[in-house]
């Protein structure tokens, strides 16, 4: 599935994101799409989808909380595997 | 008369205009929530829906949830209406005990089934944001007649919804509440706090918990102002009550606690007249940040999901009684119950029980259950307290081993049984750990396989597949045994000093 796809419909699971929102922008705990007590399992279904694993620095960056980036850092570490 | 239906519509042709509900910026008033709830329940009856039914709903925030279940309560159906995260296997429990026989739920709810092995429906199947096969779309009943069913035999006796004590992946414990029981607290809160058709109410916590349900009837029984808070950030409740004028609402305090520390002072002189704390007693220094940003009344109250609101407590009472969660309601009375079940004097600790009419009609298809927890009238709540001399509860903790997370009960055994599926887990046991923010957290101890390794990243993956979000351990200690007691019985309350 595609990347960008896979993480709205996780935040979807629980609230519709209006088409007005800007994806790319979209701090998903800012705006309360995930919450503390969700934090875990969104983490754990992402590295179990793209087989990847987050560090503690990238899980606690601000980045890690905005769509767009997070999206970015997915296909960076997807691409890595590959070179491996 | 205790027909919900009926007041709402009574309250709406008062004010057609009027906003009835605000929700993520959308609002809409009594005249077209009225078109709505007409069409929801036009659209339910030509889908085979009828009296007594009871539908799933994965329930979110949102104007279409409140419209489907005032158009239940138009019906005399019940709607069963669950945390839409939960894991299939609790969905299935959940469901199961409370007889469901149709599901109303998002697009994204369905296809999250259908990857996890699906869910099996007797009844219709009803997509509401969509149109997706094998249901109907809710997005139809715009073309259904505005005009008002009514079914003859709805008298308000009926059940309207089946709420869960847990999402627990053991059998769950499904509390009926009829029309009559939401109709009563709504009444009994409306009379504590003075709540009058001039009040925007905000609910800001999940409507498929009954404090929601019950912050968004009030007003619309009322004619008043429903504000419903799409999700909960701490940021999101400041500027919605600034924004749409909130007077009055009922939060957790696992929310205040994180309310209190934004560093935010634009709040003061807002219109929000009255804040009432539920679900646990709030630090006193969480109190004063709030008072002092707030500058209204403070009112924090003690109840469980059977028997609402029991006890409640204002500001100045609170600081002659610290630490007491207030005297019992109009209505209410409590009594302390010492183990060999004669009732205590003031002072001695106990279970708490309660005899109140704004009790549930008890527990779905468990009367034997419900009966157990019925001593002379009153329900034994399984938490345990004491009264002082002038009659004023005070709370010191659980009977049962609850983790009360954000406001939600996590019981143990859920989590045990889960970890314990991971063959390298020899023992395990969770258990509550502080947290400023919500409350407290999930914590868990592991005790591993000779010969067998595993981290905490393993851990983790499998509680986040099996269990609920509410559920998942937030820290996770590795230990060489378990503290247990002579007789081999595990002491969980030494466990937090192994953190």
């Amino acid at each position: 599935m595609d990347i960008l796809e896979f993480i709205v419909k996780y935040l979807e699971k629980k609230h519709t994101i209006d088409h007005s929102v800007d994806l790319e922008t979209l701090n998903y705990v800012e705006s309360g799409y995930v919450d503390s007590l969700g934090i875990i399992q969104f983490v754990c279904e992402l590295e179990d989808e793209f087989d990847i694993e987050f560090s503690e620095q990238e899980l606690s960056s601000q980045s890690f909380q905005v769509v767009g980036q997070l999206k970015k850092l997915i296909e960076t570490k997807i691409a890595e595997k590959k070179k491996v | 008369m205790y027909k919900l239906a009926d007041i709402f519509y009574k309250a709406a042709e008062i004010q057609p205009d009027k906003t009835a509900i605000w929700c993520d910026n959308n609002s809409i008033t009594y005249r077209e929530l009225v078109d709505l709830v007409s069409q929801y329940s036009n659209f339910l009856l030509s889908n085979n829906i009828v009296y007594r039914d009871h539908i799933g709903i994965p329930m979110t925030n949102s104007i279409h949830s409140v419209a489907l279940i005032l158009a239940a309560a138009n019906l005399g159906v019940g709607l069963v209406p669950i945390n839409p995260t939960l894991p299939i296997d609790a969905i299935k429990a959940a469901f199961y005990s409370a007889n469901i026989k149709h599901l109303i739920a998002r697009q994204a709810f369905f296809e999250n089934c259908d990857k996890n092995g699906g869910l099996e429906i007797l009844g219709e199947k009803i997509c509401i944001d969509g149109k997706l096969e094998g249901t109907q779309s809710l997005l139809e009943a715009d073309k259904m007649s505005k005009e008002r069913p009514i079914v003859e035999h709805v008298t308000g006796d009926e059940i309207l919804i089946i709420t869960m004590t847990s999402g627990s992946t053991g059998a769950p414990k499904p509390i009926s509440l009829s029309q009559k029981n939401k109709y009563e607290r709504a009444m009994a809160h409306i009379d504590l706090y003075k709540i009058t058709q001039d009040d925007n109410v905000l609910a800001a916590t999940p409507l498929y918990h009954s404090l929601a349900e019950r912050l968004v009837l009030i007003p619309l029984l009322l004619g008043g102002t429903s504000v419903l808070l799409p999700r909960f950030t701490p940021n999101i409740w400041i500027n919605c009550v600034k924004e749409q004028s909130v007077t009055f609402t009922i939060a957790v305090s696992a929310q205040l606690n994180q309310i209190a520390a934004v560093n935010d002072n634009s709040l003061n002189g807002t219109s929000l007249r009255c804040l009432v704390s539920s679900s646990s007693l709030l630090e006193s220094h969480v109190k004063n940040q709030l008072i002092e940003k707030l500058h209204c009344d403070f009112h924090e109250m003690y109840g469980t999901s059977e028997v609402s609101t029991v006890t409640s407590i204002n500001l100045s009472e609170s600081i002659h009684k610290k630490q007491s969660v207030g005297k019992p309601i109009p209505g209410a009375d409590v009594v302390i119950f010492k183990d060999n079940g004669e009732v205590a004097t003031a002072g001695e600790i106990g279970e708490i029980g309660c005899k109140t009419r704004l009790l549930c009609e008890g527990y779905y298809k468990m009367d034997e259950v419900f009966e157990k927890s019925i001593q002379n009238n009153y329900f034994k709540t399984g938490d345990v307290g004491y009264l002082d001399e002038d009659g004023y509860l005070y709370f010191s903790g659980r009977k049962k081993e609850i983790i009360i997370t954000g406001g939600i009960n996590v019981y143990p055994q859920d989590i045990e049984k889960c970890v314990f599926e991971l063959p390298e887990v020899r023992e395990c046991a969770a258990f509550s750990y502080p947290d400023e923010k919500l409350g407290e957290i999930v914590a868990l101890a592991i005790v591993i396989n000779e010969g067998s390794e595993i981290n905490q990243r393993k851990v983790q993956r499998h509680c986040a597949k099996n269990l609920a979000d509410f559920q998942q351990p937030h820290k996770i200690i590795f230990l060489n045994e378990l503290p247990k007691n002579s007789m081999g019985k595990l002491v969980r309350a030494q466990l937090i000093h192994t953190i």
